[in-house]
């Protein structure tokens, strides 16, 4: 009744939390998946994972998925097939493009029908067109490009969820550059998380691409979850720290489901009221970028900031800006450790703070003023 | 859960538990339950319960939400409770452990995995049809008949000269319906009723349910299945916008309700004898996101484009001037409720909110909250990017009006008093504010009052069961 005043002047919205948009990335590496197939072979992982989206589907109402292979040597999209000229979320657009090829069935809710044929089938065609030579290459997965695809994705998503219709005022929009202050001024339309099932380890030669993408995602307020099957967690367990994100290795991969369901399917609205998992101690350790290691201690460039292992570089310069840089001087110099002063008794209670003769100035007398 | 499910939700909740349990045996309607009616935290609950081995802890649970989200919890426990999904079980004098109804837990995980042999998300023509109908038709269908209806309401109402025209073409059952929910009176000619103009100022999804909520309320009556009506009502909403159906799999409740259907515009059919079905707009999406559908009343073609974009046509500046885009006689007509408009253009219809234009809603039994909500809910999307919608001075302006005709405001609900100590008090308060039920409560004279007592009854219930907690 008496509620008339300033501080009821927003209008309760009861239309229940913003769209979600969940990007999956699927480590596909046939190495890590050969290695893992005794306890849990990928068709598994994958129709678990399928109920996981079907889940995260029926959250909400408008929630979006997409899914991306991170293969040996490429990205792939799963879903949504990307020959589509818009892959909207719509199921009347899905179903218009996928009519032919989804059998219909009355047993199945036809949202899930169709993005579960569309991920089988383009997981089928990357899997057939993965040769032996390809396979010798090398052992790893394209992480770093996995991550880039999923996150200009989002963005191209957020764009079109923004209140005011994209096609009205295109330039304004997209070419805006800084996208941050934008973003915070609009009312949310669309929350994103990426997820990373990753099983490869060894990540670490694709360092800078995967930090530049962390680093965006943090950016951009993207969360990045990790569920991690298999390999090392240098790399990954950043993404989590820097972005929020929640990361779990769990320890018997057969229960792969449980973990989705109760770990990764809660959207931000619903992570506010949980306990998460706490990812425990974060490595963070970093590459160097001369030799893709992970390093305990390494040389820093002084102006790029670059992370070297050895400090014999090239005619001492360094290998990122070519300024001059001669980290094997530093090594002959034993750093010289200056005992830590003691500290003085302690003072009466009257005294000034600041100890006599330092030079900070006094109250008044060095304030500078101009003339 | 959007608004326009709310009141299906409260249909739902005060249906009994055997109903539940047969609801539940259709996975398209355990899916429809859980995508549209769940809060969303009851959501993220059922999801990690569903694959679980065992029954889920009571303190696991308290474990796992944050204590600053008490009242969510207690808000998705109480509606899993009500609707039978989940329920509280001892497992030794101690431990007391949640549990999904089975019935409900095995639905859910076939329609999430498409398993079984149920046939509950509609069975398609496996003929094709020869005069196939395409969406442009279903949407243009859908948006006469559910038009006409509207038009019908608000006709004598509004004034304008060809609207009671407009609403001739509604059938018989579809008025006395109208006249049963109470939306119209029909005493000397056709009037509007307060509960009317709520039905008329709602999002197009809210209104679907509404009046399909009075159409459930009388099924009964009619020698119809409850549990069959609704079931089927869940099922068009998981069913294909542009494909036809079979009728073979239907009973004959279902049957009966494709005629009254077809009346609403929510399914169609080229004749009575056909034997397949198409689902219209207003089917598809009577289980998904209000934002995604487009008001029926503006341009069905906008439907197709990006979900939130380009709904809304009304501009309103601090000087409390009012500029609507729109050529549609309803759109118009319900403007005109409200809004003193003098100006009409082939695509704009300017005006103003006077004082005495909000107080003669105010005086049909409009709410000024009505207003606003209708008023932010169509704004344009250039107004969607302030933050609030409106301007403030409109929006407070629109109150202080409401607000000089009406001093008392009533409540019906239940007084509880005579409580033994303060921490009972004071527990049943907590509790009922966190359920969002307390309407007044004094802490001197230990009283409070409530507007629902359903959970709150069972809240004590259970107390007196476990007096640990």
């Amino acid at each position: 009744m008496n509620a008339i005043d300033a501080t009821d002047r927003h209008i309760k919205s009861t239309d229940g939390p913003p769209p979600s948009l969940l990007a999956i990335i699927l480590d596909t590496n046939p190495h890590a998946w050969a290695h893992l197939s005794s306890i849990l072979p990928l068709s598994k992982a994958v129709a678990s994972l399928l109920v996981f989206i079907n889940a995260h589907l029926a959250s909400g109402n408008a929630n979006e998925v997409a899914v991306i292979a991170s293969h040996s040597q490429r990205t792939h999209w799963l879903y949504p097939t990307p020959t589509l000229p818009t892959p909207h979320s719509t199921s009347t657009s899905n179903g218009h493009d996928a009519n032919g090829t989804v059998p219909e069935n009355a047993n199945k809710y036809r949202p899930f029908a169709v993005i579960e044929t569309a991920i089988l089938s383009n997981l089928t065609t990357l899997l057939n067109s993965t040769t032996a030579s390809s396979l010798s290459a090398t052992s790893t997965t394209q992480i770093s490009g996995a991550l880039s695809t999923a996150l200009s994705y989002i963005s191209k998503s957020h764009i079109r969820h923004s209140p005011v219709d994209p096609t009205i005022n295109d330039h304004s929009t997209i070419t805006t550059p800084d996208t941050d202050g934008i973003l915070g001024q609009q009312r949310v339309s669309l929350t994103s998380r990426i997820l990373i099932l990753s099983v490869s380890g060894d990540l670490a030669n694709q360092y800078i691409p995967v930090m530049n993408a962390i680093f965006a995602a943090q950016r951009q307020r993207i969360p990045i979850d990790i569920l991690k099957l298999a390999g090392d967690t240098v790399l990954l367990q950043q993404a989590c720290d820097a972005t929020g994100g929640i990361y779990m290795a769990p320890e018997s991969p057969q229960g792969l489901l449980q973990y989705l369901m109760m770990g990764f399917l809660p959207d931000a609205t619903a992570r506010r009221a949980l306990v998460l998992p706490s990812a425990g101690s974060v490595d963070f350790r970093a590459a160097c970028f001369c030799h893709r290691k992970v390093v305990d201690i390494g040389y820093v460039c002084s102006v790029c900031l670059s992370i070297f292992c050895i400090p014999s570089l090239p005619d001492s310069k360094c290998l990122t800006c070519d300024s001059h840089l001669s980290l094997s001087t530093t090594l002959t110099v034993t750093p010289a450790l200056i005992p830590r002063k003691k500290k003085k008794r302690k003072r009466g209670p009257g005294e000034s703070a600041t100890p006599a003769g330092s030079s900070t100035p006094a109250p008044g007398s060095g304030t500078p003023t101009h003339s | 859960m959007s608004a326009s499910t709310t009141q299906a939700l409260e249909y739902l909740e005060q249906l009994p538990g055997a109903t539940h349990k047969r609801l539940y045996q259709q996975p398209s309607t355990a899916l429809a339950v859980f995508r549209c009616m769940l809060p969303h935290l009851a959501k993220t609950i059922v999801m990690a319960m569903l694959y679980m081995t065992g029954p889920f802890p009571v303190h696991d649970l308290d474990a796992w939400i944050r204590t600053d989200a008490k009242a969510e919890k207690e808000k998705a426990i109480s509606v899993l409770e009500s609707l039978n999904i989940m329920a509280v079980i001892q497992e030794s004098p101690k431990n007391f452990s949640y549990r999904l109804s089975s019935g409900f837990a095995n639905s859910l995980k076939q329609a999430l995995t498409g398993g079984g042999n149920h046939r509950s998300f509609g069975v398609p023509c496996s003929t094709p049809d020869k005069n196939k109908v395409d969406i442009a038709f279903l949407d243009q269908f859908a948006r006469k008949q559910w038009e006409a209806i509207l038009y019908y309401m608000v006709g004598s109402t509004s004034g304008l000269r060809d609207s009671e025209v407009l609403g001739q073409s509604v059938g018989n059952g579809t008025r006395q319906l109208l006249r049963m929910g109470e939306f119209v009176s029909v005493l000397h000619g056709v009037k509007i009723t307060k509960t009317g103009f709520t039905f008329l100022l709602q999002e197009v999804n809210a209104q679907v349910w509404s009046l399909l909520i009075v159409y459930l309320k009388q099924a009964p009556g009619l020698g119809m299945n409850e549990v069959d009506v609704l079931s089927f009502l869940f099922m068009l909403g998981s069913l294909e916008l542009g494909q036809d159906y079979s009728t073979a799999n239907l009973t004959a409740t279902q049957l009966q309700m494709l005629e009254d259907l077809n009346d609403f515009g929510i399914v169609y059919r080229r004749s009575k004898e056909s034997s397949r079905f198409y689902p219209t707009r207003l089917a598809t999406t009577l289980t998904s996101d209000a934002g995604a559908l487009q008001n029926a009343t503006t341009d069905f073609d906008n439907a197709l484009r990006s979900s939130r974009a380009g709904r809304g046509y009304i501009i309103i500046e601090t000087n409390y001037r009012i500029y609507a885009y729109t050529s549609s006689l309803l759109q118009i007509a319900v403007l005109s409720l409200f809004a003193k408009l003098s100006t009409r253009f082939p695509n704009l219809v300017s005006g103003k909110l006077t004082k005495d234009s909000i107080q003669k809603a105010i005086g049909h039994g409009i709410e000024a909250r009505q207003i606003i909500d209708y008023l932010s809910a169509h704004a344009h999307p250039q107004m969607q990017k302030n933050n609030p919608v409106l301007p403030p001075t409109v929006m407070d302006q629109i109150r202080l009006w409401e607000y000089e005709g009406e001093r008392i405001d009533t409540t019906n609900g239940y007084l509880m008093k005579d409580f033994n100590n303060d921490s009972e008090y004071r527990d049943l308060v907590n509790y009922a504010e966190s359920l969002g039920v307390l309407t007044w409560k004094s802490d001197a004279k230990r009283l409070l009052f409530v507007d629902r007592i359903e959970q709150i009854s069972q809240y004590l219930t259970n107390k007196k069961k476990r007096p640990d907690q």
